[in-house]
């Protein structure tokens, strides 16, 4: 931030009391889960087999290593195409829910004070530790990589609106997240944690303070309830005041979700993956908007069944928060392990008009880009342009569509530019 | 169920949509033009602010109906257009830059020119390169000055006295008695005096704009940097000239330049998108505005300098691309250098300012005449002698007011005309000569109370026995009163 860029970041309305208040409700997997098979390159189970819940069925081994279990137990019923919440349409495992929920230990727990750091990060890999705060990176590889780390940074500011997840999990787990952050304390060889929470969240700092007495090195930092203040180039920023090229690896920092922590903790204690996931259901678009535990592969067409239904005959179903996430064609779509919300929103049709070059956009970017000159170098095609104004550089937070006063669509327009630049620059 | 898609994000700012911050900043607008209709109520009369509603009818009148027609005649749907098109705050800024003495069908053309040619013909808003209420404003600079409404006078404004002294007025006692005439610099501040609709209570614009930054309808930085730096650039000139901080005050303090630093600089569309582009063209509209006032014949600048700079705000846009976290040097660095080269330009264009003589209010009237043949201030012509009325002393200034038998005096029987003379027993010399009363034959003897004419009196030495005025053409008898009128005053004090 500088008096000549802007502030880069936006208080947003979060809807947060909507989902806060009331307890997480359980929702039973249907007859079929779909367990998406991204990236997979080796499936380990054929049609017919009979798996157990936390059975290895799949893995990805490229440059990547990132094993999938069995969310249920049941029968494999072959592989299907799916959209994803990603929009693209994949592979997905189908398995016959028995409703047994019979669990095998794909792995054995294993004494974080005990191990040495190669065995947890070799333990992290395959326990299928992504992170869970949204993209679904494979964890390990930045502790594998990691050199020179001060700081670890453990992000639990959750700035998109309507979500309440990590709350949620924050507060039910405490000593979970205590003990899965000193882990990763020990994998990154970093002096400090800290834990990044939002200001207005009193209570949970609160608690979080209370659960790390005894833990010097760890420690709650508040950050202003801003959006992306949960975005790692604005988190570090707003903490170290440091800009890095393209890993916070550069400046001596590991940035963890504080869920990944907790879900880590729980592989670590009791040999167990990431096989449910709390996910925050919430928006205007849905009868009673709540925070639920789900398997993974549960479509969201039965969870919203299970939670009331939806508010609305026309929805935009979201998959993720309001700002990045995207919006699905139906309700097919299933939670995944980086899954934590589906927003259901009622259409609001506006009035675009002819921009007004305000420059808001310019000056909330919260990557220093300039969304309209992005905008009128895309309309004219100029890809010289483009990358001087560094459009590769869009993270595609949404800020400057949510703050366009025209009511331009300008976050899709980047989108086009940087896709437009991507495809010059491949040739 | 019915499943909507549509890009990401599905959310947006509910508070601020571009027709809010248009009304937001219609809203504002009209509470200044309520502020001048009071005054003009007060201090002129109901008929006053008649003419000022009708002027503003009149422009918000035609810029709509220019808007509709133009939507007819490209097809497009007139309701819809007109909302997103804005006429009505053109027309409102654009009332407000005018003078109340505007005539009708004055602000109707310029109304038509800032809609149309302002607007339009660019694309409609958002396409504009100029500001189109400046467009409107610069079409009767130019063009219909003159056109006014026959009732409707108001005495000299501040800027355009300042602009006959030459912009610059060393003498201490005369600097008081000119700020005097206008309440002082405190009443500039609160605006109780005539100027543009809009010029009038700097007070009332800045608690506007405070309100208006704060809902994020303008922003903050270009009015700031815009006033700011006018002020330092003038600072700068008075250092240079050696006179006190009343004049940095009085160049931020009169004419337009608060309220066109408010309401015609902010204008997004006209202005450059970033930051640092925008406080680059506050600091050009600066060196501009100071630039036309000191060395140019238009009194006020600062339309001007709007409009000069619109055209630059795309190259400065281009100046300014790139990836903003990483060009902030690169834009201190523009920003240090453009604000230097004002620092130097203002600098030159102070230190070679000539002083002209003040003419304080009710001044002499700028009357386009014809000199003639020269004639003695120190004759021993005794005919027709004027006669002093009433001596008045100010410190070393004593003025004489006398009655002074012109040509229809002399001749016709007709009232004798009153020239107030002013000397100054420090210096030695004529202060000024004013002729406050001229009763003579119209368009002949009356032409004596020409600027051109009685400015030639001034700095005449009452030793100089020799000095010699050039009658006006047409009025030598009224012209030799005068010339009378000083003599009989320099005697009177000699005695």
């Amino acid at each position: 931030m500088s008096i000549l860029i802007g502030p880069m970041k936006l208080h947003l309305n979060g809807h947060k009391e909507l989902t806060s208040h009331s307890d997480v409700k359980n929702i039973e997997a249907g007859k079929l889960v779909y367990i998406p098979l991204m990236a997979c390159t080796d499936i380990l189970v054929k049609t017919g087999d009979y798996v157990k819940q936390g059975r290895l069925v799949a893995k990805r081994n490229d440059y990547f290593i990132v094993p999938i279990f069995s969310s249920v137990s049941g029968t494999v019923k072959g592989i299907e195409e799916k959209e994803h919440s990603t929009g693209r349409r994949i592979e997905h495992l189908v398995i016959e829910n028995d409703g047994k929920y019979e669990f095998e230990r794909p792995f054995e727990p294993l004494d974080a004070v005990k191990a040495t750091r190669e065995e947890l990060i070799t333990f992290m890999m395959n326990a299928g530790i992504v992170g869970c705060g949204g993209a679904g990176f494979p964890t390990y590889i930045k502790y594998r990589d990691a050199k020179d780390v001060h700081t670890l940074l453990i992000n639990a500011v959750e700035c998109e609106p309507y979500i309440t997840a990590d709350y949620k999990i924050i507060n039910d787990q405490l000593d979970d997240l205590v003990y899965g952050v000193s882990t990763m304390l020990k994998m990154s060889e970093a002096k400090e944690a800290i834990i990044a929470i939002k200001k207005t969240k009193k209570d949970l700092i609160g608690k979080v303070n209370k659960a790390l007495e005894g833990q010097s090195n760890i420690r709650v930092q508040e950050v202003p309830d801003q959006y992306p203040m949960g975005w790692e180039r604005t988190l570090v920023y707003e903490i170290f005041k440091k800009r890095y090229n393209k890993l916070p690896g550069e400046v001596g920092v590991i940035v963890n979700n504080a869920t990944t922590a907790i879900a880590f903790a729980e592989a670590l204690k009791s040999g167990k993956p990431i096989l449910e996931k709390i996910c925050t259901f919430s928006g205007e678009g849905l009868n009673h908007p709540t925070n639920v535990k789900v398997p993974v592969g549960v479509t969201v067409k039965e969870i919203v069944e299970q939670i009331g239904g939806y508010a609305a005959e026309e929805v935009i179903v979201v998959g993720g928060g309001p700002m990045m996430g995207r919006a699905q064609t139906n309700d097919e779509v299933v939670i995944t392990t980086s899954s934590n919300a589906i927003i259901i929103v009622k259409p609001e049709p506006v009035d675009t008009i002819a921009c007004l070059r305000c420059g808001r956009c310019n000056d909330h970017c919260p990557a220093g880009l300039l969304p309209v000159r992005i905008n009128n170098a895309e309309a004219v095609g100029d890809v010289k342009l483009l990358q001087k104004l560094r459009a590769d550089q869009c993270i595609e937070c949404g800020m400057c569509t949510y703050v366009c006063p025209s009511k331009i669509e300008v976050t899709e327009s980047v989108r086009r530019g940087k896709a437009l630049l991507k495809a010059s620059t491949l040739k | 169920m019915n499943f909507i898609t549509k890009v990401s994000p599905n959310n947006r700012d509910k508070d601020h949509s571009t027709v809010e911050i248009m009304n937001e900043l219609s809203v504002g607008l009209l509470a200044i033009f309520a502020f001048s209709m009071v005054f003009y109520y007060e201090e002129y009369g109901f008929s006053y602010v008649l003419h000022g509603f009708g002027l503003i009818a009149t422009a918000i009148a035609t810029a709509v109906v220019t808007e509709a027609i133009y939507a007819a005649v490209m097809k497009k749907d007139i309701t819809f257009h007109i909302k997103n098109s804005f006429p009505i705050v053109t027309a409102i800024i654009l009332t407000l830059t005018v003078q109340i003495s505007t005539s009708y069908f004055a602000i109707g053309v310029a109304a038509f020119f800032a809609i149309f040619i302002g607007k339009l013909v660019f694309g409609g808003f958002g396409h504009n390169i100029f500001n189109p209420a400046g467009v409107g404003r610069m079409v009767i600079f130019s063009t219909l000055a003159g056109s006014t409404a026959a009732d409707v006078i108001t005495s000299a404004t501040p800027i355009t006295s300042m602009a006959n002294a030459g912009w610059m007025i060393k003498d201490a006692a005369v600097t008081e008695k000119f700020l005097e005439q206008f309440g002082g610099l405190s009443n500039l501040f609160l605006g109780w005096y005539p100027g543009a609709i809009g010029e009038t209570s700097k007070l009332l614009i800045l608690v506007v704009c405070l309100y208006l930054a704060y809902r994020k309808v303008l922003d903050w930085k270009v009015p700031v940097v815009y006033i700011g730096s006018v002020f330092i650039f003038t600072t700068v000139v008075a250092l240079t000239n050696g006179v006190g901080m009343w004049y940095p005050m009085f160049h931020i303090l009169s004419g337009g330049l608060i309220f066109g630093a408010v309401f015609m600089a902010t204008d997004p569309v006209t202005n450059p998108t970033t930051i640092s582009g925008r406080i680059i063209f506050s600091i050009g509209l600066a060196i501009l505005t100071v630039l036309i006032r000191l060395k140019s014949n238009l009194p006020g600048g600062v339309v001007y300098a709007i409009l000069i700079m619109n055209m630059v705000s795309p190259l400065l846009d281009k100046l300014t691309d790139g990836w903003s976290i990483y060009s902030v040097k690169k834009h201190t660095i523009a920003i240090c250098t453009t604000f230097a080269l004002g620092l130097i330009i203002t600098f030159f264009a102070g230190s070679t300012l000539e002083p002209k003589a003040v003419v304080l209010e009710g001044g002499a009237e700028e009357i386009e005449i014809t000199l003639g043949s020269p004639v003695k201030i120190f004759s021993d012509d005794t005919a027709n002698l004027p006669e002093v009325l009433e001596k008045t002393e100010d410190g070393s200034i004593i003025t004489f007011k006398m009655s002074a038998s012109g040509y229809n005096a002399i001749e016709h029987d007709g009232k004798p005309n009153t020239v107030e003379v002013k000397l100054n027993t420090e210096t030695k010399t004529v202060e000024s000569v004013l002729v406050t009363e001229a009763v003579d034959t119209p368009n002949l003897g009356e032409n004596v109370k020409a600027k051109s004419f009685v400015d030639q009196f001034n700095g005449i030495a009452f030793t100089d026995t020799e000095a010699t005025v050039d009658t006006v053409s047409g009025a030598t008898i009224s012209s030799k009163a005068v010339a009378k009128a000083v003599r009989v005053a320099i005697e009177e004090l000699n005695k």
